[in-house]
């Protein structure tokens, strides 16, 4: 464990696109450009809204409220329905544009990445990552379009790089050293950190650390023993002062979807089947990473904004839409009346091997072959090309969207 | 939500296959009311799957409304699949 600042050259890029989505549209529809915009999953005033261009953010427009509510303030807003076709060209868009720097560039979600200098060619790294900072914000409006902005932000470690990327929102450029890290800290409160929400600020506050730079002064045995009560104080100790504790794999351990109910009308057949339909999705998820799952978890909120949810662990793992959704099934006969919203996960996964042998194992063969058939042609085909009869219909309803968490599956 | 209209008319287009990172330009296109429209800005161009052939998405702008333009690389036609004449 290291007490000093991290002095070595800041070798980390974090490059955030902003607003991404809205940023795209206006990027797509020149019309939009100057203009509030909103993006939303569903064509309804009640939908809320996943994206806000700065434009509709200046004007008090949020992420979370409902079309309507933002209309109240904006009543020009413009609601468009996601096209996560065209978000995901500008992703990989993207990651070219970063990959060309480096091979060591991870995508943190759809709209940031990260680029890793220390292992890139000479050439690289004998420019001032400014300039190459510089030069991937021109990039992206040659090779993209002309709307498009990011932040870039550069530092010796992944959270200050991030903490940098997001100083000047929209369009800036800093660099984060230990000449400046204090200047900077100052200038920022608890919440800017990334990782510090209401949770984790209730227990800084807790032991008198209010600001980032008193969380910054705070020494290693405060942070582990009283604030964190784990490794995660040292960590952060280690972080703030720009060492990288955050370069390392996150294995997948769950896949899920969940669908807020088109209608309040619905029979409770027509939410099965719905449920069904995320049973699929979720399956091809588990398999598209080559992993098998114990666990099928699933929820239900009621109108009346309850919260409902059963799990079962199976004594074998298992990988087929079918044993998804039998599970779930089960489950969900004991869900509340009044759904709102439904949501299936599978967890405890793990990698798919063929090792361990099964007394069902010609059956386990043969299901196998049979959903990758089916994956296979829905890659090739597109999706839902092959399903079960039972989701027929849903289709329209239980559209695919952006996943923003993971960009496994894009 | 807004004035969008979804479209699917085919429609007589005028490109440019040429050089550089976006080679295909359409530059004009006929609507079947005869309407011509001069394409002053490509907003973005992306490709999308049909089942296994692959489209190309054309969001342009004529200085007046936005519209999208779909080039299907199998059959080689156009259509036009969206007009938004605009959000006042």
């Amino acid at each position: 464990m290291r007490n000093t600042y991290n002095d070595g050259r800041p070798l980390i890029m974090h490059i955030d696109l902003n607003s991404c989505f809205a940023t795209v549209e206006q990027q797509a529809r020149p019309m939009l450009r100057g203009r509030p915009v909103a993006i939303v999953n569903r064509r309804t005033e009640h939908t809320m809204i996943v994206t806000a261009s700065y434009e509709a953010k200046a004007l008090g427009v949020g992420l979370g409220m409902s079309v309507k509510e933002a209309r109240r303030l904006v009543p020009e807003l413009v609601a468009l329905e996601s096209d996560p076709a065209k978000y995901r060209y500008v992703y990989h868009k993207m990651m070219d544009i970063m990959r060309s720097y480096s091979a060591h560039v991870t995508m943190k979600s759809i709209d940031e990445g990260v680029i890793d200098f220390h292992q890139t060619s000479q050439d690289v790294r004998d420019r001032p990552l400014e300039d190459i900072g510089r030069e991937i914000k021109q990039r992206l409006r040659d090779e993209i379009g002309v709307a498009m902005r990011c932040n870039v932000g550069i530092a010796t470690n992944r959270f200050l790089a991030k903490t940098a990327a997001s100083l000047h929102k929209p369009d800036g450029l800093d660099v984060m050293t230990h000449d400046n890290l204090r200047d900077v800290m100052s200038t920022l409160e608890l919440r800017d950190l990334t990782g510090i929400a209401k949770h984790n600020e209730a227990r800084l506050n807790s032991v008198g650390i209010y600001t980032p730079l008193e969380f910054l002064d705070a020494d290693v045995s405060t942070l582990q023993d009283v604030v964190f009560k784990s490794i995660v104080g040292e960590q952060w100790h280690q972080r703030l002062r720009g060492w990288e504790v955050d370069d390392r794999p996150h294995p997948l351990k769950t896949a899920g979807r969940q669908y807020v109910l088109e209608s309040k009308i619905l029979s409770r057949e027509e939410i099965l089947q719905r449920l069904h339909n995320l049973c699929e999705s979720v399956g091809a998820k588990v398999r598209s990473q080559g992993k098998v799952a114990r666990g099928v978890f699933v929820y239900a909120k009621s109108r009346d904004r309850r919260y409902w949810h059963a799990r079962r662990m199976a004594s074998a793992p298992f990988f087929s839409d079918q044993a998804i959704y039998a599970q779930a099934c089960q489950l969900f006969e004991k869900a509340p009346q009044a759904i709102k919203e439904i949501g299936v996960t599978c967890y405890e996964l793990s990698d798919d091997s063929d090792d361990q042998l099964s007394l069902f194992g010609d059956q386990l063969a043969q299901e196998k072959h049979t959903a990758s058939t089916i994956d296979e042609i829905n890659s090739r085909y597109g999706d839902r090309t092959i399903h079960s009869a039972d989701t027929l219909g849903t289709g329209i309803y239980v559209k695919q969207k952006i996943p923003f968490g993971s960009t496994r599956y894009l | 939500m807004n004035d969008e209209i979804l479209l699917n008319e085919r429609v007589q287009v005028i490109a440019v296959f040429g050089e550089g990172l976006n080679p295909c330009r359409p530059l004009k296109f006929r609507r079947p009311n005869g309407r011509e429209v001069e394409i002053t800005e490509i907003g973005l161009r992306h490709p999308s799957t049909k089942g296994k052939r692959t489209v190309h998405m054309f969001d342009v702008t004529d200085g007046g409304a936005d519209y999208r333009l779909e080039f299907d690389s199998e059959r080689l036609t156009w259509h036009l699949t969206m007009e938004a004449d605009h959000y006042e």
